[in-house]
Formats: structure tokens, sequence, C-alpha cells
């Protein structure tokens, strides 16, 4: 058991356990329906922060296309599974394929010149999607959105609601093992390197191109499967969900998190997604006024980058080291 | 032919809106490395507290933009004593960031503040227009075209014949050695910023009687301008904005003659088809990386 | 004279502007050699090493060397980052180390191009990947038992002391097949003792990894010590090219270090 804390995997899988009580604990009356929906969000948008997440902390690139990749993957996917009556786990296939295609193009056309040429390059990708999310009436809904129903594993199982968040945590578990897998394999080494200097990169036989459009490539996946749990889960989309709003709410995730790690982004999910419905939303007075959870993510962006650019994630062993270097001289001006 | 022309002078219009905003973003990447993202939004902002104004006090809309403008020039100040200035040593990619936090701040804020229902701003001149061959241009645009085109001669005029000018050219090519040789690089992009915000904010108020002042009003403008950009190259001051007037021009043009729903669409990807052939834009020169 | 060049640089040409760094240059380097390219600040060795490395494309010239199988190849157009392939490494006059990760790791970014899997076998943990992981740790490990550094193999790089990171990076440049390594400016930061280590690390590589050695250097100690042949540039021309002995002894490469006499 001391083994199983102590790996890596055993942290995770524990964490997945964890996770999979919550829908119970809602069955047993200790938390809402609602707070269950919270607890989702939060695990969807992780999994699109852990593939920002290296894009933007292994790589140093910033896609604003996450959004547009996430509304992608949903409405393909309850377009299949809900019209065309495909199987979830097909159609889970199919509707991330889709969005990598895309988004290697696209990456194979900026990615050539300077980083910040993906985010403009992004932005205006996340324009069409929005506009073929409005237009494409016969897949998306329109205006009206487009529902979706819970996964039907194989044909057979059919999931509710409870089933479907357990699905999730197992899924984000995996997630964080595969990513964790190859950030500490060759592929991760390569792409610390070139963030660390394009340079030695090249000397070293890595092709910038090459582990740029693998760094997006991770980042559109992601985001891809997020949007097809998104719908599955949430069982609806409309298109103003996927705006440039939502893309920088997944980008907080890693910033206020911590870049290049993988709890960072969890932690930062629960941040920018959990904190303002569990908790600003209740406060009085001020809980009622519009765009609050807007400026509550836009100060922490900036006093994270300005004050604490590691991020939070490191928030409590920080304070562990303080305190204990405080005894430490404590017991040093007591001599 | 009077189509045209009337598209043509339509262009001329919104190709100013988008040129005001991408030369705010031009001057604050060269002069401090940042992709301001947030142009859009302080423009957006400004122009509420411009139209609160207006609604406020029985004024001309063209004094409202002013006070906009003044309201957006110390928003500028403001962002970069407290924000900006202390990332002076953070890299490229965090300012970006933090731009990034000024949109989400900006638009907490300003539903906080002016509300969530979208207010209207009148036209600087109200009616009249001006027939041409068989085409009728308002007065209004004509106004907007002069302003954009005065503005942009003026600030150029700056940029190449005045001290200041010299030094924020100066800064724009090398910020160390320009600090070194005792050009106050601080106050030129203080300056950068305040400017930036001001140009943002009459952009936005140009394009307000249109489209109404909302929250999302400058979304689309951020957009086109930073493509301004691309297109124009980032490396010259003029670029963007020559890059901002055929945006205006194929997007009007693409609307009209091809699709009305796709026009925008067609445009972003014929433009990302374009960064295949010149990946430096129409102006941009190659830069040699010192290894 | 039947020894086998490695590398040849016939003719290289390059200007900045209207600025010519380097000027009609030629030179070869024969297998297993240590060849010593020096000059003064500003002489254009940097110039010369990063066309040879193709992060510079030469305007002129050719840049000629000789593949394992015998085969030789002209390096210019080549991409800048299939180089290393051919057998050619070199390290960097500031010390381009990776500080988040263990020296071993760092060594490990030298082998890049031997790792064949990809990220999925990777995230999986397939067996071959966990099996060619395995093994070129090994290869690691024997490296910096090789760099007498085999206990520090877990330690970060940020924070190791300036002659650590060095050997780690020369070490790096080992973990491929090396045929040609091109060290900038390694004693650069370095005391006379460890200038010295150094000196004799360089030799030990050459002599146990049967390679050539470029040496592109200021540090003239360095240069005289282990160099068996010399060339020295001046404004990107060829001043004089011989033993070190011949190389101290000439006027004209005297006046480019000393300055002219009077």
């Amino acid at each position: 058991m001391k083994n199983m804390i102590n790996s890596v995997y055993g942290k995770y899988i524990l964490f997945g356990i964890a996770l999979c009580l919550t829908p119970m604990l809602q069955s047993f009356g200790l938390i809402s329906s609602a707070t269950v929906t919270i607890f989702g969000t939060i695990i969807f948008y992780a999994i699109v922060g852990i593939g920002l997440n290296v894009l933007l902390g292994y790589s140093g690139l910033i896609s604003l296309g996450t959004a547009g990749f996430m509304g992608l993957g949903a409405y393909i996917s309850a377009y299949l599974t809900n019209d065309m009556k495909v199987p979830f786990i097909i159609s889970l296939i199919v509707s991330v394929t889709i969005p990598l295609v895309i988004g290697l193009i696209i990456g194979l056309i900026s990615l050539r010149i300077e980083g910040y040429y993906l985010a403009i390059a992004t932005l205006g990708v996340a324009e069409i999607f929005r506009q073929v999310f409005i237009e494409f009436e016969v897949i998306t809904g329109g205006f009206s959105g487009k529902s979706a129903s819970y996964p039907k594993l194989f044909n057979l199982i059919q999931l509710d609601r409870a089933l479907t968040f357990i699905l999730m945590s197992v899924i984000l578990v995996i997630i964080m093992i595969l990513t964790n897998n190859f950030i500490h394999a060759p592929t991760g080494r390569a792409l610390l390197t070139m963030r660390g200097s394009e340079a030695a990169a090249q000397a070293m036989g890595i092709n910038l191109l090459k582990y740029k459009l693998i760094a997006f490539a991770v980042a559109t996946l992601y985001a891809g499967l997020g949007g097809v749990l998104y719908v599955h889960f949430i069982r609806f989309a409309y298109p103003s969900t996927w705006s440039l709003t939502l893309s920088l709410q997944v980008l907080a995730i890693i910033v206020i998190g911590g870049m290049r790690t993988i709890s960072g982004s969890i932690i930062g999910s629960f941040i920018v997604f959990g904190i303002p419905e569990l908790v600003l939303k209740r406060l009085p007075v001020i809980g009622n006024i519009d765009g609050l959870s807007f400026i509550f993510t836009g100060i922490l962006i900036i006093t994270v980058v300005l004050f604490y650019p590691r991020g939070l994630v490191y928030f409590g062993s920080d304070i562990k080291k303080a305190i204990r270097s405080k005894k430490a001289a404590d017991v040093s001006f007591k001599k | 032919m009077s189509t045209f022309l009337q598209l043509l002078f339509s262009s001329l219009e919104t190709g100013s809106v988008y040129a005001l905003a991408a030369l705010g973003i031009i001057i604050i990447f060269r002069t401090s490395k940042t992709t301001n993202f947030a142009q859009g939004s302080l423009g957006m902002f400004n122009a509420f507290v411009a139209t609160i104004f207006l609604m406020s006090n029985n004024i001309s809309p063209l004094v409202a933009a002013v006070v906009g403008m003044i309201s957006a020039f110390t928003t500028g100040v403001v962002i970069d004593l407290i924000i900006m200035r202390r990332a002076k040593n953070i890299s490229p990619l965090s300012k970006q960031i933090i731009t990034f936090g000024l949109i989400m701040l900006l638009s907490g804020v300003a539903p906080m503040v002016f509300g969530t229902s979208p207010l209207s701003f009148p036209r600087f001149i109200q009616s009249g227009t001006l027939e041409m061959v068989s085409a009728s241009i308002t007065h209004n645009a004509f106004l907007n075209i002069g302003i954009g085109i005065a503005i942009m001669l003026s600030l150029f005029y700056f940029l190449q014949k005045t001290k200041w000018g010299l030094a924020v050219r100066v800064t724009a090519s090398n910020e160390q050695t320009a600090r070194l040789m005792g050009v106050p690089t601080k106050t030129v992009t203080m300056g950068a910023w305040a400017v930036a915000a001001a140009l943002g904010t009459l952009s936005a108020l140009m394009l307000a009687p249109a489209i109404t002042v909302n929250i999302s009003m400058m979304d689309n403008v951020q957009i086109n301008a930073l493509i301004a950009c691309v297109l124009g190259g980032f490396q010259t001051f003029y670029g963007p904005v020559i890059g901002a007037y055929i945006i205006g021009l194929s997007k009007n043009m693409l609307v009209y003659y091809v699709s009305s729903t796709w026009g925008d669409a067609i445009l972003y990807t014929l433009i990302l088809g374009f960064m295949v052939f010149r990946p430096n834009g129409i102006i941009g020169k190659r830069i040699i990386k010192k290894v | 004279m039947d020894k086998k060049k490695i590398l040849s640089v016939e003719n290289l040409s390059i200007a900045f502007g209207g600025l010519k760094a380097v000027d009609n240059l030629s030179f070869s380097i024969n297998e297993r050699e240590i060849y010593g390219l020096i000059g003064p600040n500003g002489a254009g060795k940097t110039t010369v090493f990063n066309c040879i490395t193709q992060f510079y494309r030469p305007n002129e010239g050719q840049v000629l060397f000789t593949k394992k199988d015998g085969e030789v190849l002209d390096l210019v157009g080549k991409k800048t980052h299939d180089i290393i392939k051919l057998g050619l490494v070199r390290t960097f006059q500031n010390v381009e180390l990776i500080q988040e990760l263990s020296l071993i790791d760092n060594l490990l970014i030298g082998a890049h191009i031997e790792f064949k899997t990809g990220i999925i076998s990777q995230a999986l943990r397939l067996r071959s990947a966990v099996k060619e992981e395995t093994e070129l740790r090994a290869k690691a490990l024997g490296i910096l038992e090789f760099l007498e550094l085999k206990d520090k193999k877990d330690e970060l790089a940020s924070g190791q002391p300036y002659g650590v990171l060095k050997k780690i990076e020369l070490g790096r440049t080992l973990m491929g097949h090396p045929k040609l390594i091109i060290l900038d400016e390694p004693a650069a930061g370095l005391n006379d003792t460890e200038t010295n280590k150094l000196a004799d690390l360089i030799k030990l590589i050459r002599d146990q990894y049967k390679c050539s050695i470029l040496l592109v250097e200021h540090d003239m100690r360095l240069v005289m010590d282990i160099c068996d042949r010399i060339c020295a540039i001046n404004f990107g021309k060829k001043l004089a090219e011989g033993t070190p002995k011949e190389i101290q002894l000439n006027k004209e490469v005297q006046e480019a270090y000393l300055g002219k006499e009077e």
C-alpha cells in the first residue's frame, strides 16, 4: 500500500478512486446534484488543460483555438451518436481525430514562423469554427443547440449520470498516466530541450517543427476529447459556449495551476471552474455581480504570472518550506 | 460601378477601424515585444466610458470620443505602471499571458460597472450624405476615413521626425542599448500603452454606431487587427496599417460578392494560405537569428 | 600524406549585410586529428562553426564531410537537425544544458537520434520504448563513469559548478556515434587546473571514441597544448595553417593577436 502511494501511478489511481466517490456522496445526500456537475466540469477541463499544458509548458506556444476544437469534438460526437446511431467508442475516435487533423494543418502552416503566430492563427480558426457551429444546423442545431445522451458502451451498457462521471474520472486518470509516460521519455526531453534552447535542440537532432507539431497535436487531441466528454455529460452544446473566453479560461488553468506539472492542471481546473461556482457565487452581496468569475480569473492570471510564476501547485510545499526555515531560524536565534 | 464605389468607401471606413487597432498592437509589440491581445478589450471598456459620459452630459459625440480617449490614455498608463513595469524581466510569452488576464479582467469589470445591456453611441455626424457618381457616402464615413488617415499620418510624422519619435524607434530596435544610451525607455513603453489604448478606443467608437457598445463589440476587430499585423509583418510600423486596409477591402468584397455568411471564414483561410508563401508578411523582412 | 580527411571546408564565404564575415576560407581536418581554429575576437571563428553545422547558410563554398561508409557529402543546404545524424556533433559557448533535468537525462538528450520509438509507444510504455530507454540509460551511465560523475547522475543540472556542466556537455556529444566533435570555446570560464583537466579529457575522448575534434578557441594555451594542427584566421580570412610551433612563430598571427609593432 505504501509503495502504491509513493509511485506516481499509485497517486493518480488513488486520486481517480477518490473522484469516483463524488457521485456516491450525492446519493448519500451530502452534496447537491449541481456540485456533481461542477466536479464533472472540472474533470473534462482538467483533461483539456493537461493537453494545453504540454503545448504551453513544454513548447512555449499558445493556442487560442482550444474552445473551438472542444466544440468540434462535442458537435461531431453528438451528431454521430444521436443522429447517425454510431457506437460511442467509434464516435469518440472519429470526434477526436477530426480536430486533430485540422489542428495539424493549422500547425504546419503557422508553426514555421514565430511562436505567437500560432496564437493568432488559432484565434482566426476559432472564429471560423464559431461560424460553422452557427450555420451547419443539420449537425450542430445552430443557435438552438444540440443535445446528446449519456454514453452507451459497446451498444450494451447504457451509462447514467453517476457512471458517466466515473467513466470521465477513469479517462482522466488514463490521460494523466499516458501524459506522464511520454513526458518522462525522449519526447518530453526533446520538448524541454527545445524550450530551453532551440539551437541546442537542433544540434542534438531535434526537428523543431516536428516537436512543436507534436505538442500542438496533443493539445488539440485532448481538447477534442474534452469536448466529447462535455457533450455526453452536460448533454447539450450551444455555439456561444465555445468562445474565446473559454479558451482563455483553459489557458488560465495552466498559468494559475502551474506549468509542466500534471497535478497543476487539475488544481488549476478546480480553481478556474470550481471556485467561482462553489465559493464565489455563494458569497453574500458580491456573489451576484456579473462577471465576478472573470474578474477572479483575470486577476489571478496577472498576479500569478507576476508574483508566483511557477503556479499555485507549489503553494503548499513552499509554505511548508517557509515554515520549516522559519523554525530553523527561530532555533538558531534561540541558540 | 456605383456599388463598387460604395464598397470602396465602406472598406476604407472598416479599414480605418482595423488600422487604428492594428497600429496600437504594433506600437506595443515593437516597444515591449508583447503581442497585446487585450487591445480590443481596452477599446471596448473605454468606449463604455465615453458612452456613459455622453448619456449623462449633453455633449457632442466627438467630445465624448475625446473623453473616452483620455480615459483610455489613463488606463494605458495605469496598466503600464501597475502591471507591465513589474513584468519588465519576464519572457514575452508571460507578458502575452498577462494581456489574456487583462481581457478577462476587463470583460468582467465592464458588465459590473456598466451593466449587461448594450448601449448605443451615435455617429459623429448625425446625417448628410454626399452623392458621388451614383453612390451615396455619408458625411460620417468621410469623417471617419479622414480621422483615421489624419491620426496615422501624424503618428508616422511623430515617429520619423521628432525627438520622441526617434526614442520610440530606438527602443523598438533594441531596448537595452536604448536604455544604456539614455533613452527613457520606461516612458516610451508607458506612452506606447497609453497611445495604443486611445487608438483602440477611437477604433471602437467609430464602429459603435453600427453595432452598439457591448462587451463583445471588439472581438472581431481584435482578430482582424492581429491578422493585419500578420499580413503586413511585425517588423515595421506601417506594414500592419497597410494590412488593415487590405483586410477591410477584401472582407467587404468577399462579403458582398461571394458570401455574406462565409466572407470572414474565406478571408481567414486565404490569409492562412498566404502565410505559407510569405511567412513574414507583405513588408516583412527575414531576420537571421544569432546562435 | 595518405591520411583520410574527415571534413574539408572549401572556399567558404558568408556575408551579413555588406560585411564579409568569412572570406574564401579553406581548411581540412584529418581523421583522429585534434584541429584548432583560432583567431582574435571577431575574427569569424563562430561564424565558420555555424556554417559547418548549418546554423547559417554560407553564400559560397562547400563543406565536405566523409560519412561513416566513406561517402563524401556536401553539408551545405542540409537541415540543421540532420547534421548530427552524420556523426557531427557540437557544443555551445555558453553551455546549453537543460536546467530542470538530471545530469543523466541531459546526456540522454544527446542520444535523441538514437531513439526510434514515437510518442505513442512511449505513452503506452510499449516494450520497445522501455527497452531502448534502458539501453541508452546504461550507455549514459557508462559515459558518466568515464567522466567521473557517476555519483551525481540524478542531481539536477541547475546549481552544478561550471566545470561539471562543461563535462556533461562534452559527454552529451558522445551519446551518438560521433565522428567529428566541434567544441566552441570549451576553456571559456575555466581556471588553469580545470583547463588542464579538460585538455586531458579531450585527448582521452579522441583516443577512446576514435573521432576527430575541431576546437574553436580563444585560449591559446589549450590550443597549443593539444592540437595536432591549427588554422589561424582574422577578418574571416586564413592567416596561416600548421603545427602549433609553426603558428606560434608565424609573424602574421603574432601581429593579429598582439598588434603590429611600429
